[in-house]
């Protein structure tokens, strides 16, 4: 008889502290949401599924890849480094360098690309384009 | 092993493709020394014969790169099974090295070994 009557009360008790708790939360996660920036340092941010894409923009992108070419001593002219250059073309690396530049960048994305779509990444725009089109990069 | 222009497009891909596992294959040692000449033997090797071009030559240099990989693949299981510790070289952190690589296991100094 006691012990019903303090299961009861118990959870009584928590369902009041749950409901409680969800109004207090409520009002304020869809303002946050909306009003602030994805990103913004909210209370609710440790919330955020993760689930949610990383949102790798294109410009940094680039700009990682490029910088990785800049400290690759192989590269013969660091002036024509830019987001269009072609490996080979431009940059006077052979196969062997393309490879290695590949790998450089599939750890600085921490990817691991197949085979075949590591032959075809012969140009910096090229990388851009794959890293872009893979949801686990980051 | 004549990945460069000279060689047929199949062959110039499985050597870029054995020029990659081999890369991937020496990241795998434990130890920083192994890890590096790894890396660097394996450049230095396709690096030498890059202007091969008699198509047996060719075969027989990736068939004794096939064999290095097959021993590179046991010497890294076996090295893993052993602790070792970072150098310095390695930079940042200190600790004990497990495993793979970065992968530091912390062991509290008790001061009684």
């Amino acid at each position: 008889m006691f012990r019903t009557a303090l299961l009861r009360s118990a959870r009584r008790a928590t369902s009041q502290a749950a409901r409680s708790s969800g109004a207090i939360a409520r009002p304020v996660v869809p303002s946050s949401f909306i009003t602030k920036s994805r990103f913004a340092p909210s209370a609710f941010q440790a919330a955020r599924c993760y689930s949610a894409a990383a949102g790798l923009s294109k410009p940094e992108v680039e700009g990682r890849i490029v910088d990785l070419l800049k400290n690759f001593d192989k590269v013969s002219d660091p002036s024509k480094l830019s987001p269009t250059s072609h490996f080979s073309n431009d940059l006077g690396l052979d196969s062997l360098d393309t490879v290695e530049v590949v790998m450089a960048i599939e750890e600085e994305f921490s990817i691991e690309i197949p085979d075949k779509e590591a032959d075809a990444i012969h140009s910096v725009d090229k990388a851009v384009e794959y890293i872009l089109a893979q949801p686990d990069a980051h | 092993m004549s990945v460069l222009s000279g060689a047929k497009g199949e062959t110039a891909q499985q050597a870029r493709s054995l020029y990659r596992q081999l890369l991937r294959q020496g990241e795998q040692f434990a130890a920083y020394n192994f890890r590096e000449y790894a890396k660097r033997r394996t450049r230095d090797a396709f690096r030498e014969h890059k202007d091969v071009h008699d198509p047996r030559e060719i075969q027989e240099l990736m068939q004794k790169g096939l064999k290095e990989l097959q021993s590179m693949k046991r010497q890294t299981v076996v090295s893993q099974f052993f602790q070792l510790d970072r150098l310095v070289v390695e930079g940042g952190k200190t600790g004990k090295q497990g495993g793979r690589r970065n992968n530091l296991v912390r062991q509290k100094d008790t001061g009684w070994d």
